[in-house]
């Protein structure tokens, strides 16, 4: 079974096409990166996915579910880190995570056990009862994914999770991502091409709502006939705005 | 009803952990109590009823859940100007869940609040020699419960449909049509004419009649139950339309 599969799927709002007939299979298990200037439509498609958006037309199923006859199902099995940090800012990281595991209807054992595995696998400690306004933007982000991890989804969304972060807090989370991979399904959207290189399988860039090239990224630098993913997304996205 | 608890226990803490909410919701009241019980002692005693400790009291715990509304206006709107609110959509928390979840913890900081606000004027009573009822202080905070729910309601659509900018710049002018035309600050029921007319067309009018009534232990018709069925029933139809503003924007946002 694919973890997502997306047949036909559109997005339009009033005159505005967001994501346009998108045909995407992904598999399970895999880190799979969404590239595209802004308003290619990455987030859109996120959206669909995790039913916070209702597609126009087409089909988009997780796990075989469908994101819109079976949003229960679906919202039960997917997390996502949305693009800003979403976390309750008076509440310490404890109480966030906890929070998380009471929406998930955990009992009080498990939801102390889940905090308890995440504060330690993030490596929260220190930060564990500092209240949340109170983090630099790395442990806000570590958090927020933490926070997508709580309901134990199979399948990850991350919206640009490294935005504004500086070099070294972008390095240490994409340690932390890359310690997932292989555990769950992961979509991942950036704007950074270097973040992408490191931790993609595959990669799919997206202009004008549509898919302009997806694959591994030697795939990708052969279909733009360039080398490195920049240049390659650079090539592919004018080609495809001069077409 | 577990998610309920959830999100009602979130909003509870991170209220509670709001200077600013100690300042409106609790200090504002309780100064305002002191201020005017300094002015009645500093005027003829038949001058102005209004401004007794017995009469004061329910007024002041009226003014205090305006502010109640303000703070379910802002959390709502805060909520909804950042992504955490998508987060929870993305998890199996209903539109009922949540919109329960705003409600509940506001209840319970309206009721803290007006508890704190007749201790308050007890204390005022004793020192001031005119001891208040302590049953008449239990059926004013039973009174004025569905006058919370009122506001709590008020706020509940205002954070919905306003941002979080603009939610408490609407507030503030209810705060004060509501204190003014709810007759807190002067006794509305002697003013007749077209100033009793417009007190009459507002809910904050009956708000503090029923409330003072109560105190008093006057449970006439005109007095405390035709002002409490009227509170009642606004409280019911802001609580109701509250929620569906707010089921309707999640179904918006989620469109």
């Amino acid at each position: 079974m694919l973890a997502v599969k997306t047949t036909k799927l559109t997005k339009r709002y009033k005159d505005l096409t967001a994501v346009d007939e998108l045909d995407l299979e992904v598999k399970q298990g895999e880190l799979f990166s969404l590239l595209g200037v802004n308003g290619a439509g990455k987030t859109t498609t996120i959206r669909m996915l995790c039913c916070l958006a209702k597609a126009t037309s087409g089909e988009a199923c997780v796990m075989g579910k469908s994101c819109d006859k079976d949003k229960g199902d679906v919202k039960s099995i997917v997390g996502i880190s949305p693009q800003d940090t979403a976390v309750a800012p008076r509440l310490t990281v404890r109480e966030n995570l906890m929070f998380m595991c009471r929406v998930y209807g955990f009992d009080k054992q498990k939801c102390v056990q889940r905090t308890g595995e995440l504060i330690s696998k993030f490596g929260m400690q220190k930060v564990a009862d500092s209240r949340a306004k109170t983090l630099s933007g790395g442990w806000k982000r570590k958090l927020s994914i933490a926070m997508a991890l709580i309901g134990e989804p199979q399948v990850l969304f991350l919206d640009e999770p490294t935005l504004g972060l500086d070099v070294l807090a972008r390095r240490e989370l994409w340690r932390e991502i890359e310690s997932l991979k292989g555990k769950l399904t992961i979509i991942l959207t950036t704007h950074y091409m270097e973040e992408a290189e490191q931790l993609s399988d595959r990669i799919a860039i997206m202009t004008g709502g549509r898919i302009a090239a997806l694959g591994t990224l030697s795939e990708i630098e052969k279909q733009a006939g360039v080398q490195g993913l920049e240049n390659a997304f650079v090539a592919i996205v004018e080609g495809s705005v001069q077409k | 009803m577990n998610r309920i608890f959830a999100f009602t226990r979130r909003n509870i803490i991170e209220l509670l952990r709001d200077p600013l909410g100690y300042i409106f919701c609790l200090g504002f009241p309780l100064i305002m109590l002191i201020i005017m019980t300094l002015v009645d002692q500093s005027i003829p005693k038949e001058a102005v009823t209004v401004f007794h400790i017995e009469n004061l009291a329910p007024g002041v715990a009226v003014f205090g859940q305006m502010f109640v509304m303000l703070f379910t206006a802002l959390n709502v709107s805060t909520d909804r100007s950042g992504t955490f609110l998508m987060r929870l959509y993305a998890t199996p928390m209903t539109a009922a869940d949540l919109t329960a979840g705003y409600i509940i913890p506001m209840l319970i900081i309206a009721e803290i609040q007006t508890v704190i606000t007749f201790a308050a004027a007890f204390v005022i009573s004793v020192i001031i020699g005119s001891t208040l009822s302590i049953g008449g202080m239990i059926l004013c905070m039973l009174t004025l419960i569905p006058s919370a729910l009122m506001f709590i309601g008020i706020g509940l659509i205002f954070g919905v449909l306003l941002n979080e900018k603009t939610a408490p710049g609407l507030c503030s002018v209810v705060i004060s049509i509501g204190s003014f035309f709810g007759g807190i600050w002067f006794d509305a029921q002697r003013t007749g004419g077209v100033m009793l007319t417009i007190c009459k067309c507002t809910p904050f009018f009956y708000c503090t009649r029923s409330a003072r009534s109560a105190m008093a232990l006057s449970f006439t018709g005109e007095s405390f139950v035709l002002p409490l069925l009227i509170v009642v029933m606004c409280a019911a139809f802001m609580i109701a339309l509250g929620c569906l503003s707010f089921s309707k924007k999640m179904r918006a946002d989620l469109g």
